[in-house]
């Protein structure tokens, strides 16, 4: 049957056998190398396939005032994610997503149509938008269920339950800028991150900000999301006990919204320790507005972000008669009883000064004169004394330091003196020195500094630094941070100087320019002042201590009315309302009450862990 | 020789090592379907068409069993009129699936004549090389193979479906080289096809970077020659000339080889350009992508890398033991295309690891072995040539086919036979299989 060929045919049919057998053997090799040696490589490009990372921010540290009121906490807001599937979206779906989101987020299609290309890119998920509130939320999950990729999940929100009280001191938080990515990169932030733009929240912001925890979750190749496969809890940041007073706080903010201007700044310093007990400044702002999710589509917001108590610079006005008294007493040039006739006028040379009473105060001595504030006495004695004691007593008052706050922006104001003349090469006057004795010319403070001064005077010599932190409470066992009061100078002078000095304020209020603050059951020390101002209505300013009777001034304050006009009709109520709010018992007002605020935000520990990671189905 | 002592096969009628084999690759290819296309909405669907798939399959092949084999050598013209017949009746009849009309919807079922085709058409080569044996020496026998061969090939390639008709190449090849066919007229069909591919190549290269075409000629000259038949005419002149001037040269140094070695090598690259320039004229975008993807993984011309590369991260993900049936995530989370049908080597990479797809490996081994050692046994040329052809086709489609998913061929269209869901592909495998076991159980002439 078989013929003799079929030997050499079974040969050939060997040489193929061979060939298929070689095939095998090479893609055998292959398989071995890409599953046992290059696994690991594979495996992690699957888990990056399947997998995609959400980091959720943590809440922030809580700020508290002094009596427990929480003034920024956080509130649970849902945020839209959008996971780029693996495959390439057609063109049309995409801009249909964005046309069909756009107008649920008050964003423009185009923005959010850059933005699903740049997931798709980047291959990573992105958040489409932040901090929406609950009722869009319901809406765009109707969405979901048509775009595949669109995904809501909860995240932990900064909410200022008080709105814009205590604004400036806060401060807001914003996105990453430029410059501040640089500064924190590698330290546990993201180019999205919010961080504090300004006061406290910038201030402690690595203190404030937690650790971010995340989400590991398991997409499938359209997008969508299949389960969550872990969550990394977060680390909540710290706590920080602040040494504002939330009553007098908005004490404060309420009588300088009813000034005269509607517009200025309030200190109120506790003279024992230099904790700050309330820090208004005018106008003012909402820092939630700051974080509503329309906040982009809004640029050029216009934000008063001008903090009038630290930052801004003026002429102390009369209330320098303090300073100019201090050095003209304690250095002997004058006694008290040391008398001058005011006509209403003074002539140096043939250059008229004018008293701010025109008529004239008649016979003045150290009380009278600074009850009245007569600017002929202190022409008279501030030429006595001489510009260079003067300016001596304000360095020794650390005018033109800066108080060291801690905020940034402070303004370190301006001495105004012969040597500070020399220095820029200028010659000294005596025009200069009256002009120096009355807290005009180029003297510039700020209220912050003149809170310090006048707080000094209060307990007689210590110039504290002021301060807004008591204690910082860490998470996990750090130990938690204390502030203690800080000196930063001392003001030498003799007792008796004190004594006189305490003397002429007390008269200020009880029989001068201040009666308008007086308040039964209270002494009383201060000094109003007017601020000349050639830009516009003139500053009102008003500095006081007050205590019970017999006991050491327990608070020291300064107001500052921008535009205000005379510190005794637009200052003055100002600070009388906040001695009210602070000595409730003396005045006719009612008990001090620790009030919770309306609508106050969840707090996020109740919103708890096994709530928050869960991604809305 | 053939009374060779084969304890096995002298035994029983049947091959079950054979059996076996097939058997053991269509489990493990259901295994997979059913974990592979379970995410997807036809699901049930899917399960339904493959169980019925394998209910066919089982009688196709309990057809090729039991029906002996001499029956389609005698009924060769019937069968090849058929095979034609079937082929333009997809064209006239077909319904267009992504852009290739191969599937004759029925009123029960659809099925893609071109896998019963190709293997008619081993049946019918079959049939002509054995007739033709004592000419096989010849060109003319060569060049009626490659006749019997041709129609079938352009009517699978107006589908057009370039995967399959290309896969009969190496079907043709081996059968030729088997039946003892002249080596120096293999070499120059093969040499013919080496041209056109490299042709097909180079222009791809150079759309690939076409910075490089600029300052290489060869390239510049190849996208000429795509473009205008007169410059082709010129080439194929030029290589003539350049023939007959190499012709004289040898003479002109005293070495004697006859005329005709030359008139072959200017004929074979003279076709091979002309069938590389149409290839290059007729290929589609995404075909071309795939040599370019081929060439170059990681430039990814439209997306068309993303195939490999996630068959790639599939199987390497899977590791030793895999992730477990129903547990890839790149084909349960739907990364992987065509999971289910021409990728589905690589769900079993990822979901049974490098011990199931070696399993895969070896019961393909084993299956072309048995089939080899059928061709050995069988009682007469017609069964040996049939056997060679089906060797040669496992072979190709399976090594094309996992090579595709490992990574190391271009991507190509067509399924893993046995295992890939698809009825048609199935059906007609397990027929082939069929023929086989009963070319063994006919082994003795005396049977």
């Amino acid at each position: 049957m078989m013929d003799s060929g079929r030997e050499g045919l079974n040969a050939r049919l060997d040489i193929l056998w061979m060939l298929v057998c070689l095939g095998a053997g090479i893609l055998l090799l292959r398989l071995l190398h890409i599953q046992l040696v290059q696994n690991v490589y594979y495996s992690q490009a699957a888990e990056r396939n399947r997998t995609h990372v959400l980091r959720q921010t943590a809440p922030r540290g809580r700020l508290y005032a002094r009596g427990g009121e929480i003034i920024a906490t956080n509130q649970a807001v849902f945020s839209l994610i959008y996971l780029p599937p693996s495959k390439e979206q057609d063109a049309g779906t995409l801009e249909r997503l964005a046309g069909d989101l756009a107008p649920h987020l008050k964003q423009y299609s185009g923005k959010l149509l850059q933005g699903l290309y740049r997931a798709i890119r980047e291959e990573s998920a992105i958040r489409l938008a932040e901090k929406l509130p609950p009722k869009i939320m319901f809406k765009l999950s109707e969405l979901r269920t048509l775009y595949p990729g669109i995904n809501l999940i909860v995240e932990a929100r900064r909410q200022y339950p008080y709105g814009a009280s205590a604004a400036h001191l806060l401060g807001y938080m914003g996105r990453m800028d430029e410059a501040s990515w640089k500064r924190l990169k590698g330290r546990g932030y993201r180019i999205d991150s919010w961080i504090g733009k300004s006061g406290i929240e910038k201030v402690f912001e690595q203190d404030l900000r937690g650790r971010d925890g995340g989400i590991r979750m398991e997409v499938d190749a359209r997008g969508r999301l299949r389960q969550i496969l872990e969550s990394i809890p977060w680390t909540a940041g710290s706590n920080i006990y602040m040494t504002i007073d939330w009553t007098l706080q908005k004490a404060a903010e309420e009588a300088l919204r009813q000034s005269t201007s509607g517009s200025g700044a309030a200190v109120v310093l506790d003279p024992k320790t230099g904790d700050v007990l309330a820090f208004a400044s005018l106008p003012d702002f909402d820092p939630n507005l700051f974080l509503q999710p329309d906040e982009e589509n809004s640029p050029g917001r216009a934000v008063p972000e001008f903090n009038l108590a630290l930052q801004g610079a003026f002429p102390p006005g009369s209330i320098f008669k303090i300073i100019t008294g201090a050095a003209m007493l304690n250095e002997g040039r004058v006694s008290p009883e040391d008398r001058v006739f005011c006509p209403g006028y003074f002539e140096l040379g043939n250059r008229p000064f004018m008293c701010w009473e025109h008529k004239g105060h008649r016979w003045q001595d150290w009380l009278s004169g600074i009850a009245h504030s007569c600017d002929v006495y202190f022409y008279k004695m501030g030429l006595r004394t001489g510009g260079e004691l003067i300016e001596r007593y304000q360095r020794m008052f650390r005018l033109g330091l800066k108080t060291q706050l801690g905020l940034p922006g402070e303004s370190a104001g301006r001495v105004f003196g012969p040597a500070q003349r020399r220095a820029r090469g200028g010659a000294w006057y005596d025009g200069d020195t009256v002009n120096l004795s009355i807290g005009q010319g180029e003297l510039l403070v700020t209220p912050i500094q003149m809170a310090v001064v006048i707080a000094a005077v209060a307990n007689r010599g210590t110039i504290w630094r002021p301060h807004l932190i008591k204690r910082i409470e860490y998470e996990g066992k750090r130990p938690e941070y204390r502030q203690e009061p800080e000196i930063a100078g001392q003001v030498p002078m003799r007792e008796t100087t004190w004594e006189l000095l305490q003397e002429g304020l007390e008269r200020v209020v009880s029989d001068g320019t201040g009666r308008g603050v007086q308040i039964p059951g209270l002494t009383i020390g201060g000094k109003t002042g007017t601020a000349q101002n050639p830009g516009g209505d003139d500053h009102a300013w008003f500095v006081a201590y007050a205590g019970r009777p017999g006991e050491e001034p327990s608070l020291a304050l300064a107001i500052l009315v921008h535009h205000g006009g005379h510190g005794a009709e637009a200052a003055i109520p100002v600070a009388r309302r906040i001695l009210q709010a602070a000595f409730p018992q003396s005045a006719k007002a009612p008990i001090r009450l620790s009030t919770a605020p309306e609508g106050a935000a969840i707090p996020v520990e109740l919103m708890h862990r096994s709530v928050l990671p869960q991604v809305l189905r | 020789m053939m009374l060779r002592t084969d304890s096995a096969g002298m035994r029983g009628k049947v091959d079950w090592l054979l059996i076996f084999a097939a058997v053991g690759l269509v489990l493990i290819g259901s295994v997979m379907i059913l974990s592979a296309a379970s995410p997807l909405l036809r699901y049930p669907q899917i399960v339904q068409r493959h169980v019925m798939a394998l209910l066919l399959g089982g009688a196709a092949f309990l057809f090729g069993l039991g029906m002996h084999y001499q029956v389609f050598q005698d009924q060769s013209r019937v069968l090849y009129a058929l095979t034609l017949a079937i082929l333009v009746a997809v064209l006239v009849f077909g319904e267009t699936v992504r852009g290739h009309r191969s599937w004759i919807r029925l009123p029960l079922f659809a099925f893609q004549p071109s896998e019963v085709t190709r293997i008619c058409m081993i049946l019918v080569l079959a049939n002509y090389l054995d007739r033709r044996h004592k000419q096989i020496e010849r060109l003319g026998t060569l060049m009626g193979a490659i006749g019997v061969a041709v129609p079938i090939v352009t009517l699978l390639l107006l589908q057009p479906d370039f995967s399959s008709a290309a896969l009969l190449f190496p079907v043709i090849i081996a059968m030729l080289f088997c039946t003892g066919g002249s080596l120096g007229h293999i070499a120059s069909i093969t040499g013919c096809a080496g041209v056109a591919v490299a042709l097909t190549l180079l222009e791809s290269l150079s759309m690939l970077h076409p910075e490089w075409s600029q300052n290489s000629g060869t390239l510049q000259f190849v996208g000429l020659l795509s473009r205008s038949n007169g410059w082709l005419a010129v080439a194929a002149a030029a290589v003539c000339a350049l023939t007959y001037l190499a012709y004289r040269a040898s003479l002109a140094m005293r070495f004697r080889y006859p005329p005709l070695y030359y008139w072959v090598t200017a004929g074979v690259l003279v076709s091979g350009l002309c069938a590389g320039i149409f290839i290059n004229r007729n290929i589609k975008e995404y075909q071309r992508n795939r040599f370019l993807v081929f060439l170059a993984p990681e430039s990814d011309p439209q997306e068309a890398g993303y195939h490999v590369n996630q068959a790639l991260v599939a199987i390497g993900s899977g590791g030793v033991t895999g992730k477990g049936i129903f547990s890839g995530t790149q084909s349960q989370l739907g990364f992987l295309p065509e999971r289910h049908t021409d990728f589905i080597f690589a769900v079993i990479g990822e979901e049974m690891g490098f011990l199931g797809a070696a399993a895969v490996l070896g019961l393909y081994l084993l299956l072309m072995g048995r089939i080899v050692h059928a061709a050995r046994l069988s009682r007469d040329r017609y069964g040996f040539l049939v056997c060679t052809g089906l060797t040669a086709m496992f072979g190709a489609y399976f090594m094309v086919n996992v090579g595709m998913c490992l990574g190391v061929i271009p991507v190509a269209g067509i399924p893993l036979p046995l295992v890939s869901y698809g009825g048609s592909s199935l059906v007609a495998s397990l027929w082939a299989v069929g023929i086989v076991a009963n070319i063994y159980s006919k082994r003795y002439a005396f049977a």
